[in-house]
């Protein structure tokens, strides 16, 4: 039998000035079991507690319910005092009368009635309470700082130098905070830096500190003392270990991006520390995925790496990095189709960068200069490789290869190597002797060239040792169109007649030529026509314009130099007469469905025939494979080439290979290029016996985000031509190729999507050899026993009030840029500048309360720092020029509480001469290279206009990107701010509501810097007075299973967040549900998921639960 | 004067989101109708439709049940649990008679007392709007 005695508190007239206490106390009396009730004014009070021990003694009580304030402030106070009279702790319950009732309502009768109801169900449930009995587990001292702005180095430090290890977790590069961004602290004026860098060092030196820049927490798992905590240590691409700081890799750096620490006014590299007395001093190599353009090339070229490095006048290293990746620089930077420059991004902001003409330029470059011969890569492997066909495929494949280390040998059937390099492209467009050093370049690498060596049998090569073949043997014949007097003499084939004119034949052709097709061949063969003396030349395509798969700026060339293009026209015969060629009969078509490929299909218009009267065609409707010229057994599409697997490039015969034209029909060199690289890898891994298909195709993952703020339009470099005129009757080359300067401007145009560029400049220079431009990210695990989140505050962006003219007027700035300006480590070496001009503002206003107590932007919060640094700004303007005038427009003036706050205002004012007018902005805008900022002075009751060189805006404070995200991964409370939850605002204020979780400054609220320290330093405490013991009482309030009700269906093992619950053998055999009690955290899940009743929660049972519903109403 | 109505409400509060935004609200002196009755439980994910039942069956004329944000759940995902227990229940409660407007689902943080008193003081209203609970229903 339950005996029950009731507490009431008065809580001065907290409670008692709404509630009834004489009331409430005769009701308790007359509830069930209740053998007595009093009340207290303050029962939380020694005297009050005394009070509860004496009748517990005297009434032999056994349960007690306190009608006082919430649980979460008191219950743990009086469990103590019941513990303290020899009662188990948990035989109390309280009710909540004062935030739940004497606070919330007004009308005291029903106050009155609502806390007897209160205390009736506290009554009703108490009487199920049992004894509950906490369990000790031992805890891990260790420490997780997350957040290296002051707070987290002052918590770090404190907790370090009491002897116990702590893990520094900082997302940024180096610690450090906001505060390393300040260049004078108020009202004291210090330097900044010269208060924080030493502490910063301590850090890095402390032997108990293990600091991990540049990482964030990924995961947390745990309870207090024994948390398990996961860290994603980013991707630094360098050895942190190995790094001497000594920064070489930044000085050749070709990226430059906005330095992010000196918010948007400097310019940092991609390998780089934020500020120079960063700690640790360690590089990060600043990597955001794969460029667009460098995704789009089919064989990867790395076009951003070459650009960058053009942009820095480094050509001969830009052109290493195309041949890190192919060795044809010169071809593709001539006749490539260029899908990157489709994809690039600057294309977004005007035009695409001219990546084509900058690659053909680094390697003209080189032509002109003179090439040294390279180092021919050491042999490594025994395995012999044949390479059949010496186009682009099967010379991308050796030149893959040989590098690798195997001995390769390519076999050509033509005279000359280059296959339609050679062959298929007309002079004009890629002279032979760019080709010839193209392909001397690969000779040079040791890849030996067979020319007129045809191979009709791929037993015989194997026979003579060679280990695997490729097949480049490409698409040479011409297709047929099927038309009667295809055969008649003056039909040529496009390239058949293209291939004699490279080879060097005299070929003539007559005065009228029609050239059918719309592709590069059909445009290659009509320009080559004219050249030779054709008088007219019409290329007659099916399709319309858009459909003309030849390359945009060759169609407009070839109208350019007088070739006319009949459009949705198709040849129906070849007429001749007397055994020569008179003219065609065409038919004209029109645009029906979309056929397979995507385009639509023509279809004849009945009864449209006309003839052209032409001395020769020339056919260029498609390419095909030289079957009779194919080894044989290989087996075929349906369309006619070469049958591979996908992603391998395999033929149906073990050991060979096959890529480019010959798979995939005609298509253009970067795709033959980089069909030849995936086979060599496939060659190199079924030499080595490896898995030919794992982790490929390899997709590269392509960078997110680009910025493109700030980004002025600038138009693409065009490429300079040979004049129409002078094209006639040579061969000369038609783009003449940008010169130095030209090319330099046009790579600077770049948007370094990717930020580093991959040129591996810096690798070149470290000689620590600490970048690894492959490694990737890292997850580590810490255990730790406390964790302290300080993951501090950001100003808001003033770019986002353009009422004020922020991210309008580029002399509208933000507090933090005026900061980073008057810091002599700064952008600008201490000079404040009008960001326009250059020039030192005279006059300069600054508006206070922007973003911040402001309902629309949803922070009606003062941020309570930008009153006191308005002052100091002004302090610091006079100091560094005596003739700025400043004006602080303000709502209200906050010096909150701080030492020396107020004085330090009106020396702004008085000292500094800043006049101060309250009152709110209206309107900025520009006029005669001012600013007007026209607003309100309230206390004249009279519009204000001021013309101003700078306009300062003090954004209010917000939570750190991710800080919810944060609260979430560490499951603590955070309000609609983002702003971190203390256990009690007053009371706990660097406590969360989860044992063993810490907060420490401006996470919780802006705070200035010795709050902050102040914060990091009581968190350190706490931290610390938890260290004091060895062993942790853990909340006894777990679930508990009902062996024989369960019924082993399990629900409540899938319903368990924890994982705290496991199926368990009974001794008869059955299987039933365990509870793992150092896991399970109470949350009750497993109780609502149980259906027969079996899983019950101590503290929350259903019986306490009902009994509360079933006390009420009755 | 005609006697306003007054509802009863059963109120499960998480107690570490809503309980606690309870308490704020009664810190911050914000006043509600005094009708509604808390019983505080770990987590949202605790509430038994069994309780729901039964407070009804007690006379209730309304139940709220109420937990953290979804994503802020103190055990990472009981609200999930019980946003789904009591759609359904919500669902099958029109079938017992009872309109399922009188019990409600809702999520408010430990900071928003204000929140808080909203839901209680609309709560409240809505219930008088709705009347008293028909004499068929359980």
């Amino acid at each position: 039998m339950a005996r029950i005695g009731v507490f009431i508190c008065h809580c001065g007239t907290n409670i008692a000035g709404t509630v009834n206490i004489p009331e409430v106390v005769e009701a308790a009396k007359k509830m069930p079991q209740v053998v007595y009730a009093e009340d207290n004014r303050f029962t939380c009070s020694e005297p009050g507690q005394a009070s509860i021990r004496e009748a517990i003694k005297e009434y032999q009580l056994n349960r007690v319910v306190i009608g006082a304030c919430s649980p979460r402030m008191h219950e743990s106070t009086f469990r103590r005092t019941l513990a303290e009279a020899g009662l188990n702790p948990y035989l109390l319950e309280m009710g909540n009368i004062r935030e739940h009732c004497s606070w919330a309502h007004t009308d005291k009768g029903a106050a009155t009635e609502k806390a007897i109801d209160l205390l009736k169900m506290a009554v009703a449930r108490v009487a199920w309470h049992e004894p509950l009995f906490p369990r000790q587990t031992g805890l891990t001292k260790r420490a997780l700082v997350i957040g290296g702005g002051i707070a987290g180095i002052q918590a770090s430090l404190d907790i370090a130098d009491a002897g116990y290890e702590v893990v520094l977790v900082e997302r940024e590069p180096s610690i450090g905070g906001r505060m390393a961004q300040l260049d004078k602290t108020f009202p004291t004026l210090d330097c900044s830096a010269c208060i924080l860098t030493p502490r910063m060092t301590q850090v890095g030196q402390h032997p108990n500190i293990k600091l991990l820049s540049y990482s964030e927490l990924d995961e947390v798992s745990g309870y207090v003392g024994n948390f398990k905590v996961k860290i994603r240590r980013k991707a630094r691409y360098i050895d942190e270990t190995k790094c001497t700081g000594c920064g070489e890799c930044a000085t050749v750096c070709p990226v430059e991006v906005e330095s992010e620490f000196n918010e948007g006014l400097g310019k940092r590299k991609a390998a780089y520390i934020p500020f120079p007395q960063a700690v640790p001093n360690k590089y990060v190599i600043d990597k955001r995925g794969y460029p667009p353009c460098r995704v789009a090339c089919p064989a990867g070229v790395n076009a951003q790496g070459y650009v960058a490095l053009i942009s820095q006048g480094k050509f001969k290293e830009a052109l290493e990095v195309v041949r890190r990746t192919m060795p044809f620089p010169a071809v593709c930077g001539r006749v490539c189709n260029h899908p990157c420059e489709l994809d690039c991004e600057r294309g977004t902001v005007d035009e695409p960068i001219a990546i084509r003409a900058l690659k053909r330029f680094i390697a003209d470059y080189e032509l002109k200069a003179g090439r040294e011969k390279p180092t021919p890569p050491s042999r490594t492997k025994e395995e012999k490789v044949a390479i059949i066909g010496s186009g682009p495929a099967g010379l991308a494949c050796a030149y893959d290869l040989v590098r690798e280390g195997y001995p390769v040998t390519v076999f050509e059937a033509l005279p000359q190597p280059g296959g339609l390099l050679r062959y298929g492209i007309p002079e004009y467009r890629l002279p032979q002797e760019v080709l010839d050093d193209e392909i001397k370049y690969i000779q040079e690498m040791g890849v030996e060239i067979r020319t007129n060596s045809p191979v009709k049998d791929l037993g015989q090569i194997f026979n003579q040792g060679y280990g695997a073949i490729f097949l480049g043997t490409g698409a040479p014949t011409s297709q047929k169109m099927g038309i009667p007097g295809e055969d008649a003499p003056g039909v040529r084939h496009a390239l058949d007649f293209l291939r004699r004119v490279n080879a060097g034949e005299k070929v003539t052709v007559g005065d009228r030529v029609a050239v059918i097709g719309g592709g590069n061949a059909a445009i290659d063969a009509s320009r080559v026509a004219l050249r030779l003396g054709a008088k007219e030349v019409f290329i007659v395509y099916r399709r319309s314009r858009a459909e003309m798969p030849a390359q945009k700026t060759e169609i407009e060339e070839a109208e350019r130099e007088g070739v006319k293009i009949n459009l949705l026209a198709a040849p129906t015969k070849v007429l001749t007469r007397d055994g020569k060629l008179t003219g065609i009969e065409c038919i004209r078509m029109e645009l029906g469905e979309p056929d397979a490929s995507g385009r639509r299909r023509p279809i004849p218009v009945k009864g449209s025939e006309f003839t052209m009267d032409v001395d020769n065609v020339i056919i260029a409707v498609g390419q095909a494979l030289d079957k009779e010229a194919l080894p044989k057994d290989l087996a075929y599409t349906a369309w006619g080439t070469l049958q591979v697997e996908q992603t391998t490039l395999q033929t149906n015969i073990d050991g060979v290979f096959a890529g480019g034209d010959a798979v995939s029909g005609p298509a253009g060199v970067i795709e033959a290029i980089a069909a030849g690289k995936e086979a060599a890898i496939s060659i190199d891994r079924y030499l080595r016996g490896l898995d030919l298909a794992e982790g490929r195709p390899q997709a590269l993952k392509k960078v997110e985000k680009v910025s493109k703020e700030g980004v002025e339009t600038k138009p693409r470099k065009s490429m300079p031509l040979l004049d129409v005129g002078k094209r006639g009757g040579s061969l000369a080359e038609v783009e003449l190729g940008f010169d130095e300067k030209t090319a330099i401007e046009e790579a600077n145009r770049c948007l370094s999507c990717a930020v580093c560029s991959d040129c591996r400049e810096c690798e070149k220079v470290c000689e620590a050899e600490a970048i690894y431009h492959e490694r990737g990210e890292e997850l580590i695990e810490e255990e730790v026993g406390a964790i302290i989140v300080a993951s501090g505050v950001k100003p808001l962006d003033h770019t986002l009030f353009p009422e004020y003219g922020g991210g309008k007027y580029a002399d509208v700035i933000g507090a933090l840029q005026l900061e980073r300006m008057m810091s002599a480590a700064g952008p600008t070496g201490g000079e404040v500048l009008r960001p326009s001009n250059g020039a030192h503002p005279k006059t300069v206003v600054f508006i206070s309360c922007v973003g911040s107590r402001d309902e629309r932007t949803g922070k009606d919060y003062c941020s309570r720092v930008c009153c006191m640094y308005m002052a100091k700004h002004a302090i610091l303007l006079k100091e560094h020029d005596p003739e700025t005038q400043s004006y602080i427009f303000y709502t209200d003036l906050r010096g909150p509480g701080g030492k020396m706050f107020e004085q330090f205002m009106w020396r702004a004012e008085r000292k500094a001469g800043a006049i101060y007018l309250r009152g709110r902005i209206s309107d900025v805008y520009q006029k005669d290279g001012r600013l007007m900022v026209s607003g309100e002075d309230q206390e004249r009751n009279e519009p204000v206009e001021i013309a101003a060189d700078l306009v300062v805006l003090a954004t209010g404070l917000m939570p750190s990107d991710g800080a919810a995200e944060l609260a979430r991964t560490l499951n603590i409370s955070y309000d609609v701010k983002n702003f971190m939850l203390e256990a009690h605002p007053k009371l706990r204020p660097v406590e969360t509501n989860t044992d063993g979780i810490f907060l420490a400054g401006a996470a919780v609220a802006p705070f200035d810097i010795p709050e902050c320290v102040a914060q990091g330093g009581g968190a350190a405490a706490k931290v610390l007075s938890l260290f004091g013991h060895d062993t942790i009482t853990t909340e006894p309030t777990t679930a508990m299973v009902d062996a024989l009700r369960c019924i082993g269906c399990l629900l409540c093992t899938q319903v368990c967040p924890f994982s705290a619950i496991d199926p368990e053998l009974t001794r008869d055999g059955r299987t039933i549900a365990a509870i793992n009690e150092t896991l399970c955290k109470g949350c009750g899940l497993c109780v609502a998921a149980c259906r027969p009743g079996a899983v019950n929660l101590r503290g929350f049972s259903d019986q306490q639960l009902l009994a509360e519903v079933k006390s009420l109403w009755q | 004067m005609a006697v306003e109505y007054q509802p009863r409400m059963v109120g499960f509060l998480c107690n570490w989101c809503s309980y606690a935004g309870a308490d704020m609200a009664g810190t911050s002196r914000m006043t509600y109708p005094p009708n509604i009755r808390i019983i505080r439980v770990p987590c949202s994910g605790r509430v038994d439709p069994l309780l729901v039942m039964k407070s009804f069956e007690q006379g209730a004329d309304g139940v709220l049940v109420s937990g953290c944000h979804p994503g802020d759940c103190h055990y990472t995902e009981g609200n999930y649990h019980a946003r789904r227990r009591f759609a359904l229940l919500r669902s099958l409660l029109d079938f017992l008679g009872i309109e399922k407007e009188r019990l409600r689902v809702e999520w408010v943080s430990a900071s928003e007392g204000g929140r808080f008193k909203e839901l209680v003081s609309s709560f409240t209203e809505e219930l008088q709007r709705l009347g008293p609970r028909s004499e068929v229903s359980p």
